[in-house]
């Protein structure tokens, strides 16, 4: 009990000397922020948010970051599981609904909207195919003309939260009865594979998307018009215990960073500056653009990102951190 | 940095390396960035810190040696570039493995259950002629039934049954003709090596390539080919081993080779034979899961899905109800193996 109390005793000094610092400018009177763990999802948008993350936390902010290999389900299960890791950044919270239970019970706090304009999930066409036959932009067209999109739905792997608004509005829309086979892949690979493969020879498509990708930074896709957003047949279509399902397209999807209370409580500057660190959409499609083209990894993307709008992140950080990193701001 | 940059000033190739310099705009490291806001060059390195002269490294002094990227990007680009005429040769010749399989996906789930259980237990009672296995069998496969796993398993048997199948047909000609061809075994053994350890994951990329993800013979191939190796190898193992002076016995009855091979060598192989067959069963079998992330349908997708959103209890229970499956395979050929054993003794 008294070893728990000093603890917090001198959690909460720390907290005061760094609510200090802040306030009276720079001073060299916060420590440095010691081990700090930040998921990296595995895709190629996140990875570049967690390198930006990395490179800032250690070279302004002194931060030992691990960097934590994880997928959005598994790491909302080890937050609530372990509390670990600290910083869990480009969670898809739609798709992992564990995440806002943590966040009703204080376990983990939402920070920041990291993608500042949120994820785009569509049923989409390829752009040649828009241009070619405008009506299919709408759900009524492609069900008219099941052959001009292949005939085929390129449905979300089974486990991904996708798969089942998809299985709720393939019935609402009755794909199947209007001659649309439904194919299910097995991996996001294929998925991302059968879109190159149309656009190669310009075949038809007609899929589930998300963006920002690369894949649709680097081959453009036409939304399809699934009718006006409901919330409650939303709701419905992504529980799998609810019969009624009906017509909606998905809402945007919210891309936060959230961050586990414990260490918000111990580093309340770098929270500061990742609360700041977010991108918009045009800005991380232009980098994972660049990132296809130069056949770069992520670690070089996210360098291609921090020299070229540095103007950007600058106004993340706090002036101790623009000190140490006043060469690169410049 | 520069470690290596006097071996391109001796060998007179500065201007060559001039050459491939770019106004900035490539890919810059993170330790280039670093050193960049340190703002000085860093202390030329000790002996310790000597870097390997790598492809990047000599990049790093001279421009316009290439990195090691541009040989990935290199290796890619042949793939790309003979893709086409591949595909054009491979697509045709393999399209009966997507109708097989689509026939065969079609079958049993088409089939009602109160007809596939009992018509899958004559054939264990008949291959096996084991009625408590049978009993088992039967047991195993309502049990799968009774949680409403079914039709997964149905699906996964489907596919297992076409591959191995293919596996036998194709794989025990190949295991004879090495056998009676030794320079062909020497060509054919460093493949069926290569098929072995190369990770199941490493030949789906160039197939995703070949050919269309939604074609079913995408996932039958992987199988096919992690699992046709053992019944070549014991194949072509059995019929070497087949004692010379049987051999020598049926040349003195002036038997032609034909009649040899099949009334002599092939019977005196099939314990070896089966052996491989159990094994190809075995192995297709535990591709299953692999294949499901190239869209293969059965257990490996609830596998998968345990896996993908951590519910322990999916992963769990269709994982065992691919060992039931194993189980009931691996006892029914083994079985009959021993039949033919026990009907070959002297």
């Amino acid at each position: 009990m008294k070893k728990l109390m000093s603890g917090f005793l001198k959690a909460s000094a720390l907290a005061a000397m760094a609510a200090f610092a802040i306030t009276t400018g720079p001073a060299d009177a916060h420590a440095d922020c010691g081990q700090v763990s930040i998921t990296e999802m595995n895709w190629a948008s996140a990875s570049v948010v967690t390198n930006v993350a990395k490179f800032v936390m250690e070279q302004g902010y002194g931060c030992k970051v691990t960097v934590v290999p994880s997928d959005t389900v598994p790491a909302a299960t080890s937050l609530a599981e372990n509390g670990e890791p600290d910083i869990a950044t480009e969670m898809w919270i739609n798709s992992a609904p564990v995440y806002q239970k943590l966040e009703d019970e204080g376990k983990v706090k939402t920070i920041a909207n990291v993608l500042s304009d949120g994820g785009a999930e569509h049923w989409l066409i390829p752009k040649y195919l828009a241009d070619k036959h405008p009506e299919l932009k709408t759900i009524e067209g492609v069900l008219a003309n099941p052959e001009l999109v292949g005939a085929r739905f390129h449905n979300c792997p089974e486990g991904w939260g996708c798969r089942i608004v998809n299985d709720s509005l393939k019935q609402a829309f009755d794909l199947e009865g209007n001659g649309i086979k439904v194919f299910d892949h097995g991996s996001g690979e294929t998925l991302a594979g059968s879109i190159a493969a149309a656009y190669a020879d310009e075949k038809p498509w007609f899929g589930y998307y998300w963006a920002p990708t690369a894949l649709l930074g680097k081959y453009e896709m036409v939304p399809v018009d699934l009718g006006p957003y409901n919330d409650e047949i939303h709701q419905c279509n992504r529980d799998t215990d609810c019969n009624r399902v009906g017509k909606s397209p998905y809402p945007s999807a919210r891309v936060v960073t959230g961050v586990t209370t414990a260490f918000a409580n111990r580093e309340p500057e770098v929270v500061e500056m990742l609360s700041k660190l977010s991108f918009t959409n045009q800005q991380m499609g232009a980098v994972l653009a660049w990132k296809e083209g130069n056949n770069a990894s992520s670690e070089e993307a996210a360098v291609h990102f921090l020299t070229t709008y540095n103007d950007v992140w600058g106004d993340w950080l706090n002036t101790d951190a623009k000190l140490k990193l006043a060469r690169l701001l410049k | 940095m520069g470690t290596y940059e006097p071996i391109f000033s001796t060998l007179g190739l500065q201007s060559w390396c001039e050459s491939g310099e770019t106004s900035g705009g490539g890919p810059v490291s993170m330790a280039d960035l670093l050193a960049r806001n340190a703002g000085t060059d860093a202390p030329p390195p000790s002996i310790w810190e000597l870097p390997f002269p790598s492809m990047d490294e000599l990049h790093e002094v001279c421009a316009a040696f290439p990195q090691s990227r541009a040989l990935t990007k290199g290796i890619e680009q042949g793939f790309l570039s003979i893709k086409d005429g591949l595909s054009l040769v491979l697509d045709p010749i393999t399209q009966p493995l997507s109708w097989f399989l689509e026939g065969a996906l079609w079958l049993f789930e088409t089939t009602p259950w109160w007809l596939m259980i009992p018509v899958l237990l004559a054939i264990v009672l008949a291959v096996s002629r084991s009625r408590k296995l049978s009993v088992f069998v039967g047991l195993c496969l309502l049990t799968l039934a009774f949680i409403d796993y079914y039709s997964f398993a149905a699906q996964t048997l489907a596919v297992i049954s076409v591959c191995a199948i293919l596996c036998v047909v194709l794989g025990v000609p190949i295991g004879i003709a090495m056998a009676r061809s030794d320079r062909l075994q020497r060509a054919i053994i460093p493949i069926l090596d290569m098929l072995q350890t190369l990770p199941a994951f490493v030949y789906l990329i160039p197939l995703i390539f070949l050919f269309s993800v939604t074609e079913p013979k995408l996932y039958g191939l992987a199988i096919i080919l992690y699992a046709i190796v053992p019944v070549v190898r014991l194949t072509d193992l059995g019929i070497r081993l087949v004692d010379q002076n049987v051999i020598e016995a049926a040349d003195a009855f002036g038997m032609t080779d034909r009649q040899k091979l099949i009334k002599v060598q092939v019977p005196l192989a099939l314990p070896n034979i089966m052996a491989g067959v159990n094994q190809t069963i075995m192995m297709s079998l535990s591709m299953v899961v692999i294949a499901s992330l190239v869209s293969a349908p059965g257990l490996g997708v609830l596998v998968l899905r345990g896996i993908r959103n951590l519910e322990l209890g999916v992963g769990l229970v269709s994982g065992l109800g691919i060992v039931v499956l194993a189980v009931i395979l691996d006892r029914t050929t083994k079985l009959a193996l021993a039949r033919i054993n026990a009907g070959q003794a002297p």
